[in-house]
């Protein structure tokens, strides 16, 4: 019997909980090293662990407690920084506790410490992932659980699954070798060895009959969408990305890559039985799907350990493919598909809150999502003709650095190629994004839950298919009550709204939440409230924090090219690679018009050639004749009669004069 | 994409069938003049006639069967390895194709010399045969090794028989030489190509090299004939640099393909289609590999290329600068009847026409006497002819078969 390791995280939560009035500071002393595990048993690898756990300890915490983590990294072979960025916190007045490297923060070298100390000013189903770039597929992700003082359901126990895709070498390598690289020219993401239910495959959890269980899910994964449901069960969905919502009955949701969701499932009144929680990858996102790689996972819910399931190995079940079937149905795996599952439209969710939708924007940005390679060749990933590349400062740094109020709220300081957008405070902030490629992607922005107010679906799949958004064409109609959350899906060329409340001073990154687009760049900044964010965090920032940037050697103050003096003075700002040529360049011009040019001059010998052969055979023939041997008169040509008694000779003499008029035409004299 | 027209296919074939066309001209006027004209032996003159005809159509049928059969055998036994790897076969095809077209090109603005050739051939093979002409005497050892294929094979092997029908086989092996020459030549080009586009060029090209032929009997030194062939080989030189060009282009794709793991075939026009390290230009239009846009026959024609490489556009003028080099070699030889710098050690032997004329009209005389039905009677009239001739020849030192620099 195989039992998760995250069984013993349950606990047993009642739905009502001690008031918020017993806040408390949870401390932590994290070291984070390289271990070697066998999650999925098929490929021992390096992974990140804390304090020598692999899977990362759960954090939980009550709304109201106040997390103080002290992270050693101690990531020395291969060498790695270390950041942590707490997804879905709000960060309210601590910006600088969000995590992007960069942004934010330094990354934390080796050998170094980094605090982080926030409140927990939310509740609901978040998760935290390191935000140094190539890392956090590596293992460096967990769930984390944030309870809650009154939520708006009842259950009578909790059970939490992290779900994610596995691959077999470093974040690090695969990039560097596979990914971004010349040879990737279509930039196709690699493709994942394995998928994972709480870093394992093949789980069990014992579970009580006539019980209502919280399952708390969140897709920790670096690339894939997943599609969960319970063979022959629906459940009910109460909160998506921290924010309660409505109960919705579904049989099925996908949860894309950093999603969280809490759905209710009641066990029936058996004692000997089992439900299995199914994981489906969404295959679509994969440019090959490999033979070898099983594209659904289970975890198995049994009333007692007698209960019917799955008694393999994860050794067996990898070396017997009839096993790789879906277990609801009798199909395989060749045949069953994720797109053959219809799930649940999480854009019809409403909030348990009720909050209308926001009054129209103050401020609106389009950005548009595209794909495609610059000059060396390495396909990128863009908003708008610009692929996200770090300021030299850490953008929060530059805020801060700024001289005055004026300058900061000037966008131009925070770098071109960071893409950075200045929101003012408690604007009503519209983002539309038109997505012109031809994946879905996961969206999310840091700080923020916005409200999701347009999600169209996909026209088709092909490249003249694209669907920007246009409310003058199209009929749109918000919903009274929009969903909240903070990771949203745009589907293939198409197109998402979203609407939130600059109420929340701090550089707040928005990118796709598939790792590999963010390496590819695909992520801005928005610059929220600078002149309210230099009140609050020019005096408050630790000093672990100027130590990692001491450390890494990375500057803390000045514009995004470090330049102190003059904040309108960009150069030496990091800029992204340059673009394509769109077509004939100087270089192409001058090697076609040389090309032509020779194959001309080469046609000119070809002609000269040609017009220089030798002179005629049988002209020279008859010169021959004419010259050597006595010459027929005209008279021997007229006469016809003579020259049928003609001897030989003559008869010759008379063709090949003739032939002088008409070379060839033995037709002429004797045919008549 | 359904191909129907191969371009070089069909040149290869207008080029062979031009060369048989010759030939067969050759032959004809050969036998007119022997035996076509007024009070000669006309029932002679029709068998010659028929023999030529009935050899020449022989031999294209025996090899339009070779050739189906070796096609079809290849097509049934290999009709999946291309796919795999596409890019390396267009790559190596096409340069074979180059080379093939470059060899033949040159000899089409030499059609005068093609007909002197085979002047000179049909003379000797005839000549050679009779062991009282004192011409067949002047060959050298060397030359009659070299004279050993298929159109001057030694009548003498094959007894009266063959003597008879020496019309007959001549054209009979001559067309067959030139049919499998253009059946290996064709199979080289268009391996890798759809069977379906062979019937349509070969066809084409077989009727278009006839046309051509038959005009070339009636009009040879029509000045505009020339300029046609120097026109159609300016297009044939065009379409083996582009041919040249495209080889190596394909072959750096196949590289490029294997190193991205086979990602480049998703295709279309856009970035990532292509090797932007090496890549001269690039237009994201004018795809030759996309459906129905046109852009194919600029590469059918000259090797046109959206995105250009290094390697195919200096080998694109490398091709060029070759051809003239060669050329100019040509030209050279021609002129001084040797190579440039090599020619100091090494000559060859020009014959003159006038005595390929002599040979000619030797060989005729030697026909007259032994295919003809009543060949005595005129036969004994040329003796003292014939004996004057050989004491011309006999003080000259003759005779190289080879005429220079051109290679059928």
């Amino acid at each position: 019997m195989l039992f998760s390791r995250a069984t013993t995280l349950l606990a047993s939560t009642l739905a009502t909980f001690g008031a918020v009035a017993n806040a408390k500071d949870i401390e932590l002393d994290w070291t984070v090293r390289w271990k070697t595990v066998n999650p999925d048993g098929l490929k021992e690898r390096q992974v990140v662990s804390i304090n020598d756990q692999f899977p990362l300890p759960v954090l939980r915490g009550n709304k109201g407690d106040r997390m103080i983590i002290t992270v050693h990294n101690q990531l020395e072979n291969p060498v790695r920084n270390s950041s942590i960025h707490f997804h879905g916190m709000y960060q309210n007045h601590t910006n600088h506790m969000d995590g992007p490297p960069n942004v934010c923060q330094c990354d934390s070298p080796p050998n170094s410490s980094f605090v982080y100390n926030f409140t927990l000013d939310q509740d609901g189903t978040y998760w935290y992932h390191t935000h140094t770039s190539e890392s956090y597929p590596d293992g460096y992700r967990q769930i984390m659980l944030i309870d809650e003082d009154e939520p708006p359901f009842e259950y009578d126990e909790e059970l939490s699954f992290t779900m994610s895709d596995w691959y077999h070498e470093l974040n690090e390598i695969i990039t560097k070798d596979d990914f971004l690289t010349l040879y990737n020219p279509t930039g196709a993401e690699p493709v994942p060895q394995s998928l994972l239910i709480n870093d394992t495959i093949q789980p069990k959890f014992l579970v009580k009959p006539n019980t209502t269980y919280r399952l708390r899910i969140a897709n920790t994964g670096a690339f894939s969408g997943f599609i969960f449901y319970i063979t022959g069960h629906n459940f009910t969905i109460v909160e998506a990305d921290g924010v309660y919502t409505d109960p919705a009955e579904a049989s099925s949701v996908y949860i894309a890559a950093a999603q969280r969701y809490s759905v209710l499932f009641t066990t029936g009144p058996d004692t000997n039985t089992s439900y299995q929680f199914v994981q489906v990858a969404d295959s679509s996102l994969y440019d090959v799907i490999p033979d070898d790689l099983r594209l659904n996972n289970t975890a198995w819910f049994v009333t007692d350990e007698t209960a019917e399931c799955s008694d393999l190995s994860r050794e067996d079940i990898y070396n017997n493919k009839d096993l790789w079937k879906d277990p609801t149905e009798d199909i395989a795996l060749d045949d069953f598909t994720s797109e053959d599952i219809a799930y649940f439209d999480d854009f019809t969710l409403v909030p348990s809150d009720h909050m209308p939708l926001l009054p129209d924007p103050d401020q609106e940005f389009t950005v548009k999502v595209v794909l495609t390679n610059l000059l060396d060749g390495v396909n990128y990933a863009f908003f708008n003709d610009i692929t996200y590349t770090h300021a030299k400062v850490p953008t929060l740094y530059t805020v801060i650095s700024a001289p005055d109020d004026e300058t900061a709220s000037n966008g131009t300081i925070y770098g071109a190629d960071t893409h950075p957008y200045v929101l003012e405070h408690l604007n009503v902030v519209q983002l539309v994004l038109n997505n012109f490629d031809s994946g879905s992607h996961p969206f999310h922005l840091h700080g923020h839950h916005f409200q999701a107010i347009v999600r169209a679906e996909s026209l088709g799949g092909s490249d003249s298919d694209y669907y920007p958004y246009d409310p003058s064409t199209q009929n749109v109609t918000f919903p009274e009550f929009p969903m909240r959350r903070d990771t949203l899906v745009v589907k293939p060329y198409s197109h998402f709204v979203i609407r939130w409340v600059a109420d929340n001073p701090g550089v707040w990154f928005f990118h796709c939440h598939i790792e590999w687009h963010l390496t590819q760049g695909l992520a801005l900044l928005f610059v929220e409230a600078p002149t309210q964010m230099r009140q609050i965090y020019t005096n408050i920032i630790p000093q672990s924090h100027w130590d990692s940037c001491t450390a890494n050697q990375v500057p803390v103050k000045g514009n995004a090219a470090a330049n102190t003096e003059n904040f309108f003075d960009l150069n030496g700002q990091n800029m992204q690679q340059k673009d394509l040529p769109a077509g004939f360049t100087a270089r192409g011009i001058v090697a076609l018009v040389f090309s032509c040019v020779c194959a001309f001059v080469g046609m000119g010998f070809l002609i000269w050639y040609g017009l220089s052969d030798t002179p005629d055979q049988l002209a020279a023939e008859a010169e021959h004749f004419v010259h050597d041997e006595e010459v027929p008169s005209e008279n021997d040509i007229d006469n016809q009669s003579d020259l049928n008694d003609q001897p030989f000779r003559n008869e010759r003499g008379k063709r090949f004069t003739d032939r002088l008029r008409r070379p060839f035409g033995h037709r002429s004299s004797d045919d008549n | 994409m359904t191909q129907v027209f191969l371009i070089d296919v069909f040149i290869i074939c207008f080029r062979e069938s031009i060369e048989a066309a010759v030939i067969i001209a050759v032959l004809l006027s050969f036998v007119k003049q022997s035996f076509g004209g007024p009070g000669m032996d006309r029932k002679a003159y029709k068998r010659l006639l028929w023999h030529i005809w009935l050899g020449s159509l022989t031999g294209l049928i025996v090899c339009l069967i070779i050739g189906g059969a070796f096609i079809g055998a290849f097509y049934g036994l290999n009709n999946d390895i291309w796919g795999s790897s596409e890019d390396l076969w267009e790559g190596i095809l096409s340069v074979i194709a180059s080379v093939m077209i470059t060899i033949m090109g040159l000899g089409m603005l030499r059609i005068n010399k093609m007909k002197a050739k085979w002047r000179l051939k049909i003379s000797q093979a005839i000549l050679e045969d009779d062991e009282e002409d004192p011409l067949a005497k002047h060959l050298t050892w060397g030359q009659r090794l070299k004279n050993l294929n298929p159109v001057n094979f030694r009548f003498s092997k094959f007894g009266r028989w063959t003597r008879k029908y020496a019309l007959f086989l001549l054209p009979f092996v001559t067309t067959l030489r030139e049919g499998i020459e253009a059946v290996v030549f064709v199979g080289g080009v268009g391996l890798g190509q759809p069977a379906q586009a062979f019937p349509l060029s070969v066809i084409l090209g077989l009727i278009c090299g006839l046309a051509f032929g038959y005009a070339l009997y009636f009009f040879s030194s029509s000045v505009s004939l020339k300029y046609f062939m120097i026109f159609s080989t300016c297009l044939l030189y065009l379409i083996a640099a582009g041919l040249f060009s495209r080889s190596v282009w394909y072959l750096q794709m196949n590289t490029f393909s294997k190193q991205t793991g086979g990602d480049v075939a998703e295709g279309g026009a856009g970035p990532g289609t292509y090797n932007i390290k090496q890549v001269v230009w690039h237009v994201n239009c004018c795809n030759p590999e996309m459906n129905n846009n046109g852009w194919g026959i600029f590469n059918a024609l000259f090797g046109w290329q959206n995105t250009a490489t290094y390697g195919s556009v200096l080998s694109y003028n490398a091709y060029w600068i070759f051809i003239m080099l060669i050329i100019c070699v040509m030209q050279y030889e021609e002129k001084t009847g040797k190579l440039p710098i090599i020619g100091r050690f090494w000559k060859r032997k020009h014959v003159s026409d006038d005595e390929i004329n002599e040979l000619y009209n030797r060989a005729q005389l030697t026909a007259q006497r032994k295919l003809g039905n009543a060949g005595d009677v005129h036969a004994e009239d040329l003796t003292p002819t014939s004996s004057s001739l050989d004491k011309d020849l006999s003080e000259k030192k003759v005779v190289d078969t080879s005429v220079s620099s051109h290679s059928a």
